[in-house]
């Protein structure tokens, strides 16, 4: 009884030890191993994967999916015949190096999500007060989008790079 | 650091396992089936082929056999066939775990995970052979219900994904599944071949614009109103899975951004009628090239413009019913119009050429006449030059005659004797007047100092040529 009491222990300490130190990264994710604070190891393929329990690491996820910053505030903008319009957009964007993103953006996804909103706001300010209501509508559409596209990854990719893409830059409604 | 080659084996044991015990404990095998009992041996055997394979888990049951015997089997059986049976089997048994489970046991208690299997190979040794059996019972029933939960049945029309630590491992169709279980092996359904639909455009106004969502520009900055539905298929669960966050998301952003810019291109008029139909082709062919640059695995089959799909919005619908009305409006009175001239224009045409036709003829009469007429001047002309005085006076004389010929007046020759004159004046009268209206047109406007006591309606186109004829003949009598 006594020798079974002992391998259920042993046992039981084993799982939680495992637990503490194994840790599985999803297809949809990026794994940062945290040492200390400091990032130490970024686990871009997904399985099963080790690390030192809790207090000396620790592991946090970030998405790795393309994910989808839409425009929340309908601010009218000018064109360059001074009428005032209001367009919908949508980024299409994904994180691609976790380490640079969480150096400089910041921990989540939404962090990203609210500068890359300024960001885009901006060069979409600018591209439109380039332009007439008709190239909006109609024969430059695409440019501007592509215009923007670039503007928006200048930035991104600047001088401290964001570890993000982005991969299209559309325009939904414009009114 | 990472487990796979050990994940591995895990995998692969257990197939491996299933096809030794198929091969040991076959039903065909002619040793079981010796007795001819058959109403009693075809129930049976099912049975204990059944049992002897699930207690072929628990290792290496020792040679005694009642114990662990399944019941209900005795008496139905010969004694001396199922002893013989039952060493057989435990022969077997030996053989096969001898050789193959203690890899099995330890590669299952270094990966920490099942863990159940390591009260098995302590089980040989004489003192701790009855614990030994029931702990090793007990993990393979835990293992056994565990290894259980790996089943799962796939819908027809889904497909499952079949994730190993959280890692894609590969997709299976509908049927009967077994994967590993939970913490190895997860599985995520996903509808395949169905379609799909989503409604975009609904009829919420958005704040801004005080528009609604399904409200769009045209090219020339007109707005109309589009709702539709997409159709789509998953063609690549995978990429649906794990490439993008929100797919369905996606595909109605694209979905809107596609048809604003298709719709962008086109002017109002174009929109609402002659190119509405053209409307969904161009919306699919730009969604799916979107959605394939998004990667997001679906496939667009159709773009359907509802009942009311393409229309003016509400506000100015009354304005535009208005304008259609005024078309149409335009439209007949263009016919009327029309027909009115098709009238008209023939009969004007008609009695144009018809006026013209007469004044020709007329202009030829005239012609006809006056030279009609020099002829005979030039006749008369010449036989007066011939005798003058006995022209002159023919033509007084007839001149004469045809003055007095209508003059209402009466000779009476006085000289004779007779003084009985019969004058029958009524009857002269009469005479005179059928005569005078035979000449009369002749005398009317002439010179002739007898006033008409007739009464004289004439037709006023013969008048006219009349009266020239009187005129003429006057001036003849003048000269």
């Amino acid at each position: 009884v006594n020798r079974v009491g002992f391998i259920a222990s042993s046992l039981l300490v084993a799982l939680a030890l495992a637990s503490s130190m194994l840790f599985v990264v999803d297809q949809r994710q990026f794994g940062v191993i945290y040492a200390l604070g400091q990032i130490k190891e970024v686990i871009t393929e997904p399985g099963l994967n080790f690390k030192l329990p809790p207090p000396f690491q620790n592991v946090s996820y970030i998405d790795k999916r393309l994910l989808t910053l839409d425009s929340t505030d309908a601010e009218p903008m000018l064109t360059a015949e001074k009428q005032r319009v209001v367009i919908d957009w949508y980024v299409r964007w994904r994180i691609t190096n976790p380490s640079e993103y969480i150096r400089n953006v910041g921990l989540d996804e939404r962090a990203g999500a609210n500068q890359l909103n300024r960001v885009v706001r901006n060069a979409f300010q600018e591209e439109i007060n380039k332009r007439t209501v008709k190239d909006l509508l109609s024969l430059k559409r695409e440019a501007l989008m592509a215009d923007v596209k670039t503007e928006v990854l200048q930035v991104v990719r600047g001088a401290k790079p964001w570890g993000v893409d982005v991969v299209d830059v559309r325009i939904t409604r414009v009114d | 650091m990472n487990l796979n080659p050990v994940l591995q084996t895990l995998t692969t044991l257990p197939g491996r396992l299933r096809q030794r015990a198929r091969g040991m404990f076959n039903l065909n095998d002619p040793r079981w089936g010796r007795d001819d009992d058959k109403a009693s041996s075809d129930e049976s055997k099912p049975e204990s082929g059944r049992d002897e394979g699930s207690s072929a888990k628990p290792p290496a049951p020792p040679p005694p056999p009642p114990p662990s015997r399944p019941q209900g089997q005795g008496p139905n059986q010969g004694p001396p066939d199922l002893d013989e049976l039952w060493r057989d089997f435990n022969r077997k048994l030996g053989g096969l775990f001898g050789a193959v489970k203690k890899p099995g046991q330890r590669v299952r208690g270094s990966g920490g995970l099942g863990g159940g299997g390591n009260g098995g190979p302590g089980g040989f040794q004489p003192d701790m052979k009855s614990a030994g059996i029931g702990a090793g019972l007990i993990a393979s029933v835990a293992l056994l219900i565990w290894l259980g939960t790996g089943f799962f049945i796939v819908q027809e029309g889904q497909q499952a994904v079949i994730t190993q630590f959280g890692k894609y491992k590969s997709t299976v169709g509908a049927g009967f599944n077994w994967r590993l279980p939970y913490p190895v092996q997860r599985h995520e359904m996903v509808v395949v071949t169905q379609i799909r639909s989503v409604d975009v455009g609904r009829d919420t106004v958005i704040k801004a614009t005080g528009l609604r969502e399904s409200a769009m520009l045209t090219e020339d900055e007109n707005i109309v109103e589009i709702k539709f539905a997409v159709q789509y298929r998953l063609n690549d669960a995978r990429a649906y899975l794990f490439e993008s966050k929100d797919p369905a998301g996606a595909v109605v952003q694209a979905a809107e951004t596609a048809v604003r810019e298709v719709v962008g291109k086109m002017k109002m008029d174009s929109a609402l009628a002659e190119e509405r139909d053209q409307i969904g082709p161009r919306v699919r062919a730009l969604m799916q090239n979107i959605l394939d640059r998004y990667k997001v695995g679906v496939e667009v089959v159709g773009i359907n413009l509802q009942q009311s799909g393409v229309r003016p919005p509400e506000q100015v619908q009354a304005s535009f019913d208005d304008v259609l009305k005024a078309g149409q409006e335009r439209e007949r009175a263009k016919n009327e119009a029309q027909a009115y001239a098709n009238d008209v224009i023939p009969r004007a045409v008609g009695s144009a050429s018809r006026l013209k036709e007469e004044s020709e003829a007329y202009k030829a009469r005239m012609v006809a006449q006056s030279q009609g007429d020099a002829q005979r001047f030039r006749s008369v002309l010449s036989e007066y030059q011939k005798a003058p005085q006995v022209t002159r006076d023919r033509m007084y004389i007839d001149t004469m005659q045809q003055v007095y010929s209508n003059v209402t007046k009466v000779m009476v020759e006085s000289r004779q004797g007779s003084n009985l004159l019969y004058l029958p004046l009524d009857k002269i009268m009469q005479q005179s007047a059928g005569s005078a209206a035979a000449g009369e047109p002749a005398l009317l406007p002439g010179g002739v100092a007898t006033p008409p006591a007739l009464p004289s309606a004439p037709a006023t186109s013969a008048a006219d040529t009349r009266a020239r004829d009187a005129s003429r003949t006057r001036d003849r009598d003048t000269r």
